[in-house]
Parts: C-alpha cells; structure tokens; sequence
C-alpha cells in the first residue's frame, strides 16, 4: 500500500496536456479505454470525456448543425463497435476518435459530391488526417468552452443556447424569457464575459 | 454606459455572425470586443443539448446490447465484480470521510489525538518527512490527514463532531490552541448540545452532543463532514445523482434556502447549510466510497463536476477517481476491490 488519494498528481490532468500537445498518453486514460473494452456500458465515460473535442472537431469543418451531428453520431457509434479491435500504441485516444471522425468527414462529403458534384472533385480540406497542433489546440479551445457554457449561471446559459444554437433573434428570447431586449443583451453580455474570464484563468 | 454600449456592439457582431457565418469585419479595432468575439465566434459551433444527452442514451443502449458477452469475460478473469457489489468500502472507513490538508500534518494530528481521543491507525511518510497520508479514527469515524502538497495544497474542513462530553472536549481543543466561535449550548437550533471552534490549523470542529436524535439503523457518525455552501439547495441533486444519496432531513425557508440538510451516501452522512455569517464556504476534500466507480465518476462530470483524475486502480486496492464539484471541493472517488 502506498499512498491514499489525494496525493497523486491527477492523470486527468495529463490526458488534457496530452490532448492539447497532441502526442502524450496517460496511464489514466489507458485504464479506462481498457475498462470500456471490457465492459462496453464504462464506454460512457469516454464519451463523457471527448464528446466536447468530437463534436467540435467535426463542427470546425462541416458547417451544417444537423450533419454536424449526423457525423459525431457517427463517430462514437463507430468507437464503440472498434473499440475491442482498438490497439494500445501510444497514441492518445482523443488521436484515434478523431481520425474516425475525419474518415466519416471524408465519407459524408463523397456521398454528398456523388449527389451534387462531379465525381472527380475530390474533397481536400477535410482529407487530412494528421491534425496541426494549432488545430488541436482549437479544437481543446472549444471543447473546453462548450464546458464551460454548461456551468453558466441558469438564465446566462439560457441566453447563449437561444442565440447560439436556436439562434433566434434578441426580440423573440426576449419575449420567451420575459426581459427587455436590452436585459438580454446584458446578459448576453455577461455571459461571454464570464466564459472568456474563465477561458483566460485557471485552465493551465 | 460604456457597458451598455459594449453589450449593443457586441451584439450587432454577434447578429452579424450569425447570418454571415463570419465575424464583421472591425473598422476600429476594440481590443476588449475583439476577445469577447473570439469567444463568439467559437459558441457558433456550440453543440445542443439535447443531442448530446440523446447520443449518450444511444450509445448507452448499444452497449448494453453488446454486454452480455463482455461481462461475463471480465468477471470470470477478476472475480472484482462480486467484490464490488458486496464490499465497496475499505475495511476501517466509512463511506463519508473528510480528508484534511494542513501542514504540519504531524502537529494536526496530534491535535485530533488529545483534543478528541482520536487513535492513528495509519502513517505513511513522504521522503522528505512529512506525511503523505494518515489516518485518525475518531468515534466510530475517521479523519484522513496529508501534509499534502503543490497539486493539492492546505486545505482545512469543517466537521461535524458527536463525542460524549462536549463540554470537555470543547475546553481541550481552546486549550490546545483553538479559538472559540461559542461554548456548548443548549440553546441551538438542532436542538443537540453544541458548541464551536477553529482550531489553528483553520478547521472548523462543531462540537456535539445528540440529545433527543434517533440515531440511524448503523447508529449515529461520530465525525460528519458540514460543508457550507452558497446555493446549497443545488447539492443536494448532485449529491443524489452523483452519490446515490437521501436527503434526510431539509429545513429550508419559504424562500428555499437550506438552513440545514443531512444528506446519507452508503452508511454515513454529512451535513450541509447556506453559508452565513463566520461560518462561509471552506472548499474541502472529501474521501467518498461508492459501488461503482466510474459510474459515479461519469456522472460527476455529467452533473457539472470537473476531473481531477480518471479513474484508476491503486497499488492499494482501489478504484479510484477524483473530481472538483461546482463549490470547488474535491471527491475522491473511491471502490474498494477487496485483496
């Protein structure tokens, strides 16, 4: 026996630093991979976990909400019918998740050109499976960011997933939520501010 | 007024956005609106709830359909399911404990040895000579000490303490160096006899005696972590989500707030309140046993909870995780597997 929680420097903590520099693996991150492949319901806490970088990955370069979703449905699906065939070689497994998610880019867009363009126009920009760090650390911004969102205070959250995601208009949220337009710019206001303060501090 | 005006500018960028999928370009450049569009910009590819709590359902019902043959592969390999469900608690622990960071962690606990009978029952040294884990049993309970360090740095606790003689544990701890916030009385509100101080370490130690308590089926816990908290009515659906735990008692006012609430996880309790006066939130550590790990784990970050730490076997025999609630305490997350 050695040391009792809460002495060991936490190793989700070096999942995040692996993600965002793109290369590292954690021996955390490990146990759970093997955890979900040998029970598939423990497959959740992955999701938990990259959902945020998944989702925003796929929505950086496929524009439309609805395919955006179609794709991340698409990816995990696909990581959780992998995941016994999936190998531990050092690669991170945000790494692996995303490459599935560039492949189901790669098909939606070929599917999509079959119906629209010409067969031989191949779609580049989504091709590239090997990401840049600058991209990684987008996609980390982001995902951290969409986090965030969820623990605003309740009407701040409100605000931003009507603009943002249903994107009404300021008159229409307004009238949803009973304020004055000028109250739902404020709060808007204040909801960004916070996010951007919270983006700055804290997260190293 | 400036404020006001900047929520105007930046909402004609935002609106702009988002019907030209790009942010406007600035005549004048703003530094401050600038920043506040980077942060725009990126929530255009927010993702929406309900799809991402819908997935979640879908992945979870996929999974099950493909456990059946998992599972029994994992048990027969371990036998760690059987223990999980039947001793998920290290042997000497209850399932609530509060771990207490101070330094010097050595001087602390002999402050919990002659303040409160309390009996070392574990030291583990760190190389430098501090300590980098200890155990006092107090009562039928337990406190965890760590001299800590960078990752997790001082700490102290407010606990919640059942003893036989509050009075004369009360007088010990002035005399071993403590403060007093006033003596035993009768007259507080749980109607036990109660008194309090902060020792100098910082801790905060509610000193009491039951009177007219029905004890619970297991008895009374004699060490009770009491976390005061702002916006306390809103733990106790993370502490039920999360934990799996019972209110038992809530006195809140008309308006909601939690005067006082005694929450149950597995066979010990804690205590929460609205904070107030001396007595504001002390974001803590606390040493949680659960059934289920990564359930718990998974749900924690699904409640709003951050990680500390994925959850992993120990070298002594745990599965344990760790996560930062919305108050800013930790949970170390923990499922003994039995060796």
């Amino acid at each position: 026996m050695s040391t009792r929680r809460p002495l060991r420097k936490g190793s989700a903590k070096d999942v995040d630093e692996g993600v965002r520099l793109g290369t590292e693996q954690s021996a955390g991150e490990r146990v759970l991979v093997e955890a979900a492949q040998s029970d598939p319901a423990k497959f959740e806490v992955l999701y938990l976990l990259h959902f945020e970088r998944v989702y925003a990955f796929v929505a950086s370069r496929v524009r439309e909400r609805s395919t955006a979703e179609d794709v991340t449905s698409e990816v995990f699906h696909k990581a959780l019918a992998s995941l016994p065939s999936y190998e531990w070689r050092g690669v991170p497994f945000v790494a692996w998740l995303l490459r599935i998610a560039a492949n189901a880019i790669i098909d939606h867009a070929k599917r999509a050109a079959r119906e629209f363009l010409a067969p031989d126009d191949p779609p580049d920009r989504a091709a590239a499976p090997d990401l840049q760090a600058s991209e990684m650390r987008a996609i980390e911004y982001r995902a951290q960011l969409f986090l965030l969102v969820r623990r605003l205070p309740e009407v701040q959250k409100q605000v931003v997933y009507e603009r943002f995601v249903e994107q009404r208009s300021i008159r229409e949220i307004a009238q949803r939520l009973g304020k004055t337009e000028g109250a739902v710019k404020q709060l808007q206001l204040r909801a960004i501010q916070n996010l951007r303060a919270q983006m700055e501090g804290g997260h190293g | 007024m400036a404020k006001r005006s900047l929520a105007l500018q930046l909402d004609e960028v935002v609106q702009w956005m988002l019907v030209s999928l790009r942010p406007q370009p600035e005549e004048t450049p703003d530094r401050e609106l600038a920043s506040l569009t980077r942060v725009a910009q990126a929530l255009r590819d927010l993702p929406r709830e309900e799809f991402r709590v819908a997935l979640k359902s879908d992945l979870q019902r996929r999974a099950s359909m493909s456990e059946g043959k998992a599972a029994s592969a994992s048990a027969a390999g371990t036998g760690e399911a059987k223990a999980k469900t039947v001793h998920y608690q290290r042997p000497g622990l209850t399932a609530i404990t509060p771990y207490i960071i101070v330094r010097p962690a050595a001087q602390f606990m002999e402050f919990l040895k002659s303040c409160f009978d309390g009996i070392e029952q574990m030291r583990i040294p760190a190389p430098d000579g501090s300590i980098m884990h200890a155990e006092v049993e107090i009562g039928n309970g337990a406190i965890e000490v760590s001299d800590g360090n960078a990752e997790y740095p001082t700490a102290p606790a407010a606990v919640h303490l059942y003893v036989d003689d509050p009075d004369a544990t009360y007088a010990r701890t002035l005399q071993a160096g403590a403060t007093s916030f006033y003596a035993p009385t009768d007259d507080h509100p749980s109607g036990d006899r109660w008194g309090a101080v902060k020792d100098s370490f910082g801790n905060h130690w509610y000193i009491a005696k039951p009177r007219g308590w029905t004890p619970g089926p297991e008895g009374l816990r004699s060490v009770q972590p009491y976390l005061h908290l702002r916006e306390a009515h809103k733990m106790i659906p993370f502490m039920e989500t999360v934990f799996g735990a019972e209110a038992l008692g809530v006195h809140k006012s008309p308006e909601g707030i939690v005067h006082h609430a005694t929450i149950r996880i597995g066979n010990a309790t804690l205590e929460i309140d609205e904070a107030h006066g001396e007595f504001q939130p002390m974001p803590c550590h606390l040493h949680v046993y659960v059934p289920d790990t990564d359930a718990a784990y998974a749900r924690a970050l699904e409640s709003g909870a951050t990680s500390i730490e994925a959850p992993r076997n120990t070298p002594y025999g745990d599965r344990a995780a760790g996560v930062k609630d919305a108050w800013g305490n930790s949970w170390f997350i923990a499922t003994y597997l039995g060796k």
